[in-house]
């Protein structure tokens, strides 16, 4: 497909005996919204450390173009971002910018209030709450406006107004022709903003299409139900995957099975 | 984005634009600006990734309280011992222990959290997606620590040895004496040969915060490393000797490959020279440096090597 701004292809993962990622491939076109959903232990981090650089696989290839973004081809939240406690907030984004060409002091003031921490930019990062360092972590993922953006859990630990403006903060950099992908499990919130879901099971890609069209095949009014329908998940059971191979076909197995 | 970046951490050198149907000649002036614009920005990469250690040491009370310490024990030892009072050469003499022991632990405190430290809040991972090169975080992470390190030992060296004047006897004027025996020069050598000390036994640290990914295991890992240094090889090459297991024409090489007992010798044969009225010889100076040379060279470059995997990445 032309004018991909991200490409993943075979890319398999295994740690030791446990096989977490199987022949996953994965496009993202620019100002595409692809949300990675899944158990507990699906394999969403994974998929995204190696779609980031920041972890090799067994095999397969991610390919992001050379002339992706304006300062920076990929921005990355991880799962649980922290930084050093003796800076700012100000600070930590002042020495990541440093290490951008073209991006200054005055960028750094727009994305700390893009991302809602101009009232703490000057408070420690050790004194912030984790959803301030999250949303810190936000800002240090976007600064240099990346051509592609890879997301992890970036909800976790907000509360629903601010899960709601970072999620408005993807839409508007979305909207600018970055290709982005998160992981999360703010479910609704993916159903309002993605515009792909990606449903990560037992290795790979169970079910890849529009949030409606979800609803469709699964014959639900949310995707939080159409997820647990998908997995084969009762409302009240868990979603814990962690077991190797392939998953079964029947997707009303029922329950939580192991191997994912 | 930055032209021709050298990167290692899975994300591709960025493309300066090819000419095509250029000649040979213009190709090759392109490769070469694209790896000058390459180590450039890694330098640039280096000094942030430096001036953040810097900062950060600045900004860490823990480090503070022990740089004071360590300043306010060097004042200790030359005020208590012959030190201050006798001159360069017992000055040194009575600091040369104390620096084997105490740089060491200074250097643990100063570089086992320095890389593990960003791999367990995941900025490790981070910096890798702003296309930081290995050699230039490791580089800049050494960099900075022994930038704060060095003047810390430096300065305590130095500040110590400036009160030799105000507290030396006035010499006898009726005896011949030999000005270079003791001189400031040889103290001048000692504390350069103190900085170098520092500057191995600091990449040893870093290399063991580089390596390792837990703080219990660098811990260990650098209390290990400080009694092998202390006591370890020392005891070893005493045990050799006695036994009968190394041999003179060994011991020289047995010797420089401990930094301590390197730095030892360096100091001995540079700064101290003659105890006694004998020559002082404690190995061969050239093989002592080619020694500590050694241990920074490994030990930085396994820190570069397990820093981070380098994951390929198609463009």
């Amino acid at each position: 497909m032309t004018g991909e701004l991200l490409q993943a292809s075979g890319i398999q993962r295994s740690f030791g005996e446990v096989t977490v990622l199987s022949d996953v491939s994965i496009s993202v076109d620019p100002g595409e919204v692809v949300a990675v959903v899944g158990a507990n232990g699906s394999g969403k981090s994974t998929l995204l450390r190696i779609l980031a650089g920041v972890s090799p696989p067994d095999s397969g290839a991610v390919t992001i173009p050379p002339g992706a973004g304006s300062a920076r081809r990929l921005g990355y939240l991880p799962q649980r971002p922290a930084f050093r406690e003796g800076f700012t907030a100000r600070d930590t984004l002042l020495f990541y910018a440093q290490l951008l060409d073209g991006v200054d002091n005055d960028d750094v003031s727009r994305t700390l209030d893009r991302v809602g921490l101009t009232g703490v930019a000057d408070r420690a990062v050790g004194s912030l709450s984790g959803g301030m360092t999250r949303l810190l972590g936000l800002g240090q993922a976007v600064l240099g406006d990346p051509g592609v953006l890879l997301l992890d859990e970036p909800g976790s630990g907000l509360d629903p107004a601010m899960v709601d403006r970072l999620f408005a903060v993807v839409g508007a950099l979305a909207a600018g022709g970055t290709a982005i992908v998160v992981a999360s499990h703010e479910l609704p919130a993916v159903e309002t903003h993605a515009d792909t879901v990606a449903v990560l099971e037992g290795g790979g890609f169970r079910v890849v299409d529009t949030p409606e069209a979800l609803l469709d095949e699964t014959d639900t009014d949310s995707l939080s139900a159409a997820f647990l329908r998908i997995v084969g998940a009762d409302a009240g059971g868990a979603t814990v995957a962690s077991g190797t191979g392939r998953p079964p076909d029947d997707t009303e197995s029922g329950g939580a099975h192991d191997d994912a | 984005m930055r032209d021709g970046r050298a990167t290692d951490g899975g994300q591709p050198t960025a493309s300066t634009g090819a000419s095509a149907g250029s000649p040979d000649a213009e190709s090759t002036d392109d490769a070469g600006n694209a790896g000058r614009a390459a180590v450039a920005a890694a330098w640039q990469d280096l000094v942030v990734v430096a001036t953040r250690e810097l900062r950060t040491v600045t900004r860490t009370p823990a480090l503070v309280a022990i740089s004071i310490g360590f300043a306010a024990s060097v004042f200790g030892v030359a005020w208590a011992g012959t030190g201050a009072g006798g001159g360069f050469v017992p000055l040194t003499l009575d600091l040369l222990t104390f620096v084997e022991v105490l740089v060491p632990l200074l250097s643990v405190a100063f570089g086992y959290r320095s890389i593990l430290g960003d791999r367990r809040t995941g900025e490790l991972d981070v910096l890798r997606t702003f296309d930081v090169h290995r050699v230039a975080y490791v580089g800049g992470v050494y960099l900075g620590r022994a930038l704060a390190l060095v003047t810390l030992v430096v300065a305590s060296l130095l500040g110590v040895g400036l009160l030799v004047p105000f507290f030396t006897a006035d010499l006898p004027t009726f005896l011949a004496i030999n000005e270079a025996v003791d001189s400031e020069v040889r103290y001048v050598r000692f504390v350069v040969l103190s900085a170098v000390f520092t500057l191995v036994v600091l990449a040893a640290t870093v290399a063991i915060s580089a390596a390792t990914r837990t703080l219990r295991a660098a811990l260990a890992l650098a209390v290990a490393l400080v009694l092998a240094l202390v006591l370890g090889f020392d005891t070893a090459l005493v045990a050799g000797l006695a036994g009968g297991a190394i041999s003179d024409g060994g011991l020289a090489v047995l010797v420089a490959g401990s930094p301590n007992s390197a730095y030892r010798g360096l100091v001995l044969s540079a700064a101290v020279g003659v105890v006694g009225g004998t020559d002082v010889a404690a190995g061969t100076p050239v093989v002592n440096l080619v020694g500590l040379a050694t241990w920074w060279l490994l030990s930085i470059s396994v820190a570069v090597w397990r820093v981070w995997p380098v994951v390929e990445r198609s463009e």
